[in-house]
């Protein structure tokens, strides 16, 4: 198998002197879609922070794309990181802008200038690139409205749109639909599997429900009390391991 | 489970049981701070009329005074009818010294802009790029909002000369402590997740701010504006009494010489000018919020 987009080993991280996250090693390769599974404070979020730069981690190696992010600093750890994007519960966009700048604002990596500081420099390149990322969510016709006045599940896909202007070879996505309504959530899902399977991204996305993981996602990783207790194809997953990894008496721990 | 099915409270229990018409009543549990709570009421009540009692003596307040000196209101007031409305030596230049009280508020506001966005984003716990900044800035935030725009005028003037100018920097001055602290203090108040996602994608704190948390405050940015533009035309009226031009100036002097009916015309002036000011910021701000 080719090298994996995002390989994560022996991952720590405590909070206040509380392990959240202990030894935690997984890889997600271009290709898949991987689920991640547990109860609420099994480090799942965590696990994502840590890769996006959003939470420092105490040890453990990570690399995107082959490159090893220990080591790097500043800009260059930036740009590093930004191999992978991140989707968010919460969405995150600027709702007053239109969907265009906010996808555009995905590649600001790439931009200088007074582009920096202000959408109406973005470069028209930037924004052709933009618009095929929207496009590509299916969302081109919606292009110049503001992103408050779109649907929950619409925000979700120019917020996917962002990511892709991001040129990102992995997405992470913390919940991406545990806000939507169940017809939104099926559809953004079945986007992030087209990403992962036709665009060749790895896709890593938290989800709340294990049914949508078994119609989804190749891959299901399951995180318990901070440790991964599970790692397979979905198709493995049964009512035992779902058991045990939402069971209460073990979450009252 | 078993504490529902084996109620403790027994009184409780036997109203609940009882098949009678009558809601079910539970004992509400004695609070065990009561009594502490009741003594802090009491000694903040005792406080504050000690702070109004030393307040009183210190102001020398005696509404008696205000009484026995009503003639000396009333002869200023009945001096001040009918007002003067000479259109060549009152009422036009009234006109165009308003113009200028409403240029210096004006250019007050709107010149503190970049000063107090720059050191808004410095003073913001959310968008300050080293705590070292962040005290640098909040310092001198303090500073011009503790400093009187009065006295920055009286210190202009030295420097400039009297008239408009020295009123324009006093605000400018002043304008950027009060409105850079409401800046920095809405901005903390903000959704920072935009600004994180796009720190995520590479993107530098620069270009976090300008594209991921200042187009989210721009609306009560542009509020707090308006306030404090209308806040500044009455500011640059006090301006005036202490030499820095506008309409202030022009009442200031019409005091001095005892022509009341002059001050009054100009203060009916002045009166229309805060009015209009008051309105429109108010009907652009309430467009704003919608
Ligand atoms: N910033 C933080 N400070 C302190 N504790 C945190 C912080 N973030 C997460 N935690 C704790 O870490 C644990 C794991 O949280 P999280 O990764 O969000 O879990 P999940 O996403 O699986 O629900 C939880 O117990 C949570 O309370
Ligand atoms: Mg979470």
């Amino acid at each position: 198998m080719q090298q994996a987009a995002l390989s994560v080993s022996s991952l720590a991280k405590s909070y206040n002197g509380r392990t959240v996250l202990d030894d935690v090693d997984f890889q997600v390769h271009r290709g898949e879609l991987v689920a991640f599974l547990g109860a609420n404070g099994s480090g799942k979020s965590t696990t994502l922070k840590c890769v996006a730069g959003l939470a420092e981690p105490d040890a453990g190696r990570i690399e995107l794309d082959g490159q090893q992010l220990a080591g790097l600093s500043g800009r260059q750890l930036a740009l590093a990181r930004s191999t992978a994007a991140m989707v968010f519960q919460k969405i995150h966009l600027v709702p007053r802008r239109t969907a265009l700048d906010n996808v555009c604002a995905g590649g600001l990596a790439r931009v200088s200038g007074l582009a920096s500081v202000s959408p109406m420099f973005f470069s028209r390149q930037l924004r052709e690139e933009a618009m095929a990322c929207l496009d590509r969510v299916g969302l081109a016709d919606r292009a110049l409205e503001k992103v408050g006045r779109l649907s929950g599940g619409q925000q979700q896909r120019v917020a996917i749109a962002r990511a892709l202007c991001q040129r990102a070879a992995v997405l992470l996505a913390d919940e991406p639909v545990s806000a939507l309504d169940p017809n939104a959530a099926e559809h953004v899902m079945a986007l992030l599997a087209e990403l992962a399977h036709e665009e060749n991204l790895a896709v890593a996305a938290v989800l709340h429900q294990p049914e949508l993981a078994i119609r989804h996602a190749d891959r299901a990783i399951g995180l318990l009390h901070g440790s991964i207790a599970f790692n397979a194809p979905v198709a493995e997953l049964n009512e035992k391991i779902l058991h045990t990894l939402y069971s209460p008496e073990r979450n009252a721990a | 489970m078993s504490v529902l099915t084996e109620p403790r409270a027994g009184k409780a229990a036997k109203s609940w049981n009882t098949a009678s018409s009558a809601p079910a009543a539970l004992r509400v549990p004695v609070d065990p701070n009561r009594g502490r709570k009741r003594m802090l009421w009491v000694s903040a009540a005792a406080v504050i009329v000690a702070l109004h009692v030393l307040a009183f003596a210190g102001t020398d307040f005696d509404p008696a005074l205000l009484v026995d000196g009503w003639q000396g209101m009333a002869r200023f007031i009945s001096d001040a009818f009918p007002p003067n409305l000479d259109w060549e030596t009152v009422i036009k230049p009234g006109l165009d010294a308003t113009l200028v009280t409403l240029w210096i508020g004006l250019l007050g506001t709107t010149l503190s802009i970049p000063s107090a966005l720059v050191l808004a984003v410095l003073a913001s716990r959310t968008t300050t790029p080293h705590p070292a900044a962040y005290q640098v800035s909040r310092s001198i935030l303090s500073f011009f909002r503790a400093v009187p725009d009065i006295v920055f005028a009286l210190i202009f003037v030295t420097a400039v000369g009297l008239g408009p100018f020295a009123g324009v920097l006093a605000l400018i001055c002043h304008n950027t402590g009060v409105m850079g602290k409401l800046w920095a203090e809405s901005m903390e108040e903000t959704d920072q997740g935009p600004q994180q996602a796009l720190s995520t994608a590479g993107a530098s704190k620069l270009q976090q701010i300008a594209h991921g948390s200042l187009p989210l405050v721009i609306p009560q940015f542009v509020g707090l504006l308006l306030y404090r533009f209308d806040v500044n035309v009455r500011s640059s009226l006090v301006l005036g009494l202490v030499g820095a031009g506008g309409i202030g100036l022009l009442i200031n002097q019409a005091i001095k010489s005892f022509q009341f009916d002059t001050m009054l015309t100009h203060i009916i002036i002045v009166l229309v000018l805060i009015i209009i000011v008051d309105q429109a910021s108010g009907f652009i701000r309430r467009k704003l919020a919608v």
